[in-house]
């Protein structure tokens, strides 16, 4: 509901561009379909929130962007562009080069450290292959982990088991920023931390976002954190996007049924609302065989012959967004009807 | 964590275990959480055998001269170098055993560096890379357990000749392919993990991810089979000598002493105790390391 | 199975649980007092190390042998300490049904779901081999799962976690519990899952009249479903009332600084979330006086020193341990009609 909403740094190229990504994997003989048809772009400076349920491909996407899907059971088509390059046809040595300008965070601080290495080794990991010198390396560790709160004094020497979630976050972080780099795929970076300390960690990507002028790429299965975070916002569905806009379009006016019914069932802390349980149970469709037509369709109130018969392909909305439905809702979302009730 | 992790074995530490721990020397005094007695006396056992290995020769006048002239009485009699009689020739069966357990030791030590080192290169390898490497090396672990090991040390040995040597290099051959099993499922399933992930998303090369993150963690699964299957080896090497394809003659070896001590059988009984005790008491002491260290690792992977 | 109707169906007093340990013991929780009324609904929410997992362990009788339980607990009327264990276990498995975190491993992945329902129906109330499979069936069916009769064969890998989950509340339900309690249990589930499950328990509360306990980490799954909630930090009880209330009028710091810390829907993107500073205390080092004064922003001297006691506001069921509690507000236009029926049972 706001129209002069801070656009972040428009700019005509986008920093990556992910044209029809499709990924399946091969398990156990059978082929599985993560990933279909997605296309996505990012401005830099922009924050591109990624949402879904489990089994959506928003992992998958997060890690075909960085080329880090295994290769052994994994095949994939589309073009995933960064600056112009297509990831996919660099070699070996020219991927890890750029692997100095894309950086990740993931979901379990804990476990996306070694733990039998030292802290200060860990977030000069990423310095000592891009071949920093190692004069340069103490001072953009320093930098790094000034960014996130500590020094190198209170890591120094110190393993990750020492630290606690929220603690071990932040040198995740520090580890990716060590590198300096300009785009941060953030795969679920707080979900296994505790409320109190989720804030300060959304926080500080926020600070350093801005400090920097990092391009993100957000995961999260929380709508709410997404929407604080990201400028732009894609829903997934089974593999697709199904509605993709800026974060105001996506949670004011939803125009996807899905979107609206995971803004719905979003637990909120609201103190008015006393919640009546819906009678009506909903059908979940199996992941690897998904119904003909619009994949949402068994689940969908609207659906009709129509959805069934042809699979919608994402145009653009009423809110302006673009939305893969064939009968797209015109209305503002469900939650902030009540609340302005 | 850490005060319930105290309170969790609050009686572990029985005074006798303090009596091993106390015993053991300064160097090797190291912390070993969660071992009972026979974990301490085991590991206490494991390691005055290798300091006897290593200065056998400098203990003065403890242990008696290499060959010392005994009396032919081969009954055990009260000084220390009689404790266990003597053999046919009157040398000491004492000196004898402690000399044999350097014969045996060092055999099985080069032989564990061999297997070991092969094996983890190969099994890092196939668990990293899978595909015909991992096939093959899947293959060469199930026929070398399939196969009696002493039929393929004596094969061996017939083939090269006894040496010292010969020996230490098929007993090495024979544990490779369980190196390489262990090794391959700590890579297949460390693979996955976020930090490996996060090694790659930071430009690691495959090598730099091997030997940085994933192999320290390898470590402890290795370490924890290394004890059962160096045990192992002491029996096939001990089985060896008693088939007379071991240690050639005059150097001490276990098995060879119980080869001759079983012609006096009946008339000596005595003399078997001394080498027969070395081979049991050192196999149950690896044994008891090896299920002690695999105990310590499978608690530490529950998450403590 | 019919007791005096108005006692309370759970009633916790002055409970606490230590952990024997050197130097000195873990304080686990202190001084746990609620009770849970009849047909209502109670939320326990409270960050990991609150205490919560073991609070209801505690209840259930089944926490580790090393964990010293102190109080009094009892269950529909009855005093738990005066039981023999095998009477208390018998007794709290006929009234009390419990649903846990993760229904993967509460499940047996190789026996059929429904087998694994009638088992605790054979166990419990003694029925006969047809009878127990016609119970379950039943409670299959009860639980929203589509040809009960079916799926009674199934294993468990055929049902996504939103249905295991949901196989497990059957599981629960087998002896008529008069209280149910979840116990994180929706909290490895996707949102619309979540919700489901969510609507699933509160229905089978009203219409099977139970009582249910809702414990999760998540404010946002107690508010709105619940009509009171037990705010938990530390191993204390720092705010306890009415949902609609503590959530509307947090009067601890506590409460009021973790509501503010979640990420709203409706804030615009890039604001900036309040935070609180440092980590929740660790068991080994707890401070004597208020457990959140060391990362309260207004914590004073006394704070640091005594521990509060629990105060009460001028809704007498509202009630929070804090020397500095936030201020009253206004109170409520409409009081929800049920969270107004939820009566606490109060101490006297």
């Amino acid at each position: 509901m706001r129209p002069d909403m801070p656009s972040p740094a428009v700019a005509d190229q986008p920093l990556i561009s992910i044209e029809n990504l499709s990924v399946q994997f091969t398990r156990a003989g059978k082929q599985m379909r993560a990933v279909q048809d997605v296309s996505l772009h990012v401005a830099p400076g922009e924050t591109l929130g990624l949402v879904g349920e489990s089994g959506s491909g928003k992992t998958t996407i997060g890690r075909a962007l960085l080329r880090l899907l295994p290769e052994a059971n994994t095949q994939w088509q589309g073009s995933i562009r960064y600056q112009g390059t297509d990831l996919a046809g660099l070699s070996k040595t020219d991927m890890r080069r750029m692997r100095g300008r894309l950086q990740m965070i993931f979901q379990d601080p804990v476990s996306s450290f070694n733990p039998r290495r030292k802290i200060e080794d860990i977030v000069a990991e990423g310095l000592e292959i891009q071949g920093i010198e190692r004069s340069e390396r103490k001072l953009r560790m320093e930098a790094a982990l000034r960014d996130v709160g500590f020094s190198l004094a209170d890591v120094a020497g110190r393993r990750p088991h020492q630290f606690s979630g929220g603690q071990c976050q932040r040198i995740a972080i520090a580890r990716a920023l060590a590198v300096q780099p300009e785009l941060i795929v953030c795969d679920e970076p707080v979900a296994s931390l505790d409320v109190s300390v989720q804030a300060h960690i959304i926080n500080l990507l926020q600070d350093i976002r801005e400090a920097r002028r990092l391009t993100m790429i957000f995961i999260s299965h929380d709508l709410a954190v997404v929407k604080n975070v990201s400028d732009k916002v894609a829903v997934l569905y089974m593999g697709k996007v199904v509605e993709v806009g800026t974060g105001e379009q996506v949670y004011s006016r939803p125009a996807h049924p899905y979107t609206r019914t995971l803004l719905e069932a979003v637990p909120v802390v609201d103190a008015s609302r006393k919640i009546k349980p819906a009678a009506e149970r909903m059908v979940m469709p199996s992941r690897n065989r998904p119904p003909e037509g619009c994949a949402f369709r068994l689940r969908c109130p609207r659906a009709a012959d129509r959805c069934a018969k042809e699979e919608p392909v994402l145009g653009v909305g009423p809110g302006g967004q673009s939305v893969a439905c064939h009968f797209p809702h015109d209305e503002p979302a469900p939650n902030l009807v009540s609340e302005s009730a | 964590m850490r005060p319930v992790d105290a309170h969790s074995n609050p009686a572990s530490s029985t005074s006798l275990a303090d009596i091993a721990r106390a015993a053991m020397p300064a160097t090797a005094r190291l912390r070993f959480p969660g071992a009972g007695m026979f974990d301490m006396l085991a590991i206490a056992f494991l390691a005055l055998l290798v300091l006897v290995a290593l200065f056998v020769d400098i203990i003065p006048g403890l242990v008696s001269p290499k060959f010392p002239y005994g009396d032919f009485s081969q009954l055990p009699d009260l000084t220390l170098n009689g404790l266990f009689g003597t053999d046919e020739i009157g040398r000491s069966i004492l000196s004898r055993v402690l000399y044999g357990a350097r014969a045996s030791l060092s055999i099985v030590l080069v032989a564990t560096c061999l297997s070991v080192s092969v094996g983890i290169l190969l099994g890092m390898l196939a668990g990293y890379y899978r595909g015909p490497l991992e096939r093959m090396v899947d293959l060469y672990a199930n026929t070398m357990s399939a196969l009696p090991s002493i039929l393929v040390v004596l094969a061996f040995v017939t083939a090269t000749g006894t040496s010292v040597l010969a020996i230490m290099l098929i007993l090495g051959i024979l544990d490779i392919g369980t190196y390489a099993r262990v090794a391959k499922a700590g890579v297949i399933s460390q693979n996955n993990r976020d930090y490996v992930l996060a090694a790659r998303a930071m430009g690691a090369s495959d090598a730099r991810i091997m030997i940085r993150e994933i192999l320290p963690n390898l470590v402890p699964a290795l370490t924890a089979v290394m004890p059962t299957l160096m045990a192992g080896l002491i029996i096939t090497e001990g089985s060896l000598s008693f088939l007379g394809y071991g240690i050639p003659a005059p150097a001490p070896s276990w098995g060879g002493m119980i080869a001759a001590s079983t012609d006096l059988l009946s008339r000596f009984p005595v003399l078997i105790v001394g080498p027969t005790g070395a081979i049991v008491l050192t196999v149950y002491a690896l044994n008891t390391v090896g299920d002690y260290l695999a105990q310590r690792l499978n608690s530490r992977e529950r998450g403590n | 199975m019919s007791s005096a109707p108005n006692s309370a169906i759970l009633e916790c007093r002055d409970m606490s649980c230590l952990i024997s340990a050197r130097p000195e013991p873990l304080r686990v929780l202190e001084h746990i007092d609620f009770s849970v009324a009849r047909r209502t609904s109670l939320g326990i929410v409270g960050e990991s190390g609150a205490g919560k997992s073991m609070l209801i362990k505690s209840i259930m009788g089944i926490a580790p042998k090393s964990v010293q339980v102190s109080g009094a607990i009892s269950i529909d009327g009855q005093d738990l300490s005066g039981m023999k264990p095998k009477e208390r276990a018998a007794f709290i498995g006929r009234k009390v049904g419990i649903v846990f975190q993760n229904p993967m491993t509460s499940l047996n992945p190789y026996v059929p779901v429904g087998r694994q329902v009638a088992e605790a129906a054979r166990r419990h109330l003694g029925l006969s081999r047809e009878a127990a499979r016609n119970r379950a069936i039943e409670l299959l069916s009860v639980v929203g799962i589509a040809d009960a009769a079916e799926c009674y064969g199934y294993y468990p890998h055929h049902f996504s976690g939103g249905m295991k989950q949901r196989i497990m509340i059957a599981a629960g339900l087998v002896c008529d519990p008069e209280l149910l309690i979840a116990d994180e249990a929706t909290t490895a589930l996707d949102v619309t899952v979540q919700k489901e499950v969510l609507d699933l328990l509160q229905t089978i509360q009203e219409e099977r009249r139970m009582s249910l306990i809702l414990v999760s980490h998540n404010l946002g799954v107690v508010a709105g479903r619940t009509d009171e909630v037990l705010v938990l930090y530390g191993g204390r009880v720092v705010e306890y009332g009415p949902t609609a209330e503590v959530f509307r009028n947090p009067r601890h710091r506590y409460t009021e600084a973790l509501l503010s810390a979640m990420p709203q829907m409706d804030q615009p993107a890039h604001s900036r979330l309040r935070t609180i500073p440092g980590q929740p205390p660790s068991l080994a080092a707890k401070p004597d006086g208020c457990p959140f004064a060391p990362r309260c922003a207004v914590a004073a001297d006394i704070c640091r020193r005594v521990m509060p006691p629990m105060a009460v506001a001028s809704d007498s069921r509202h009630r929070f341990a804090c020397h500095l509690p936030l201020e009253a507000q206004a109170p409520m236009r409409s009081p929800d009609p049920i969270v107004a029926q939820g009566g606490v049972g109060h101490a006297s």
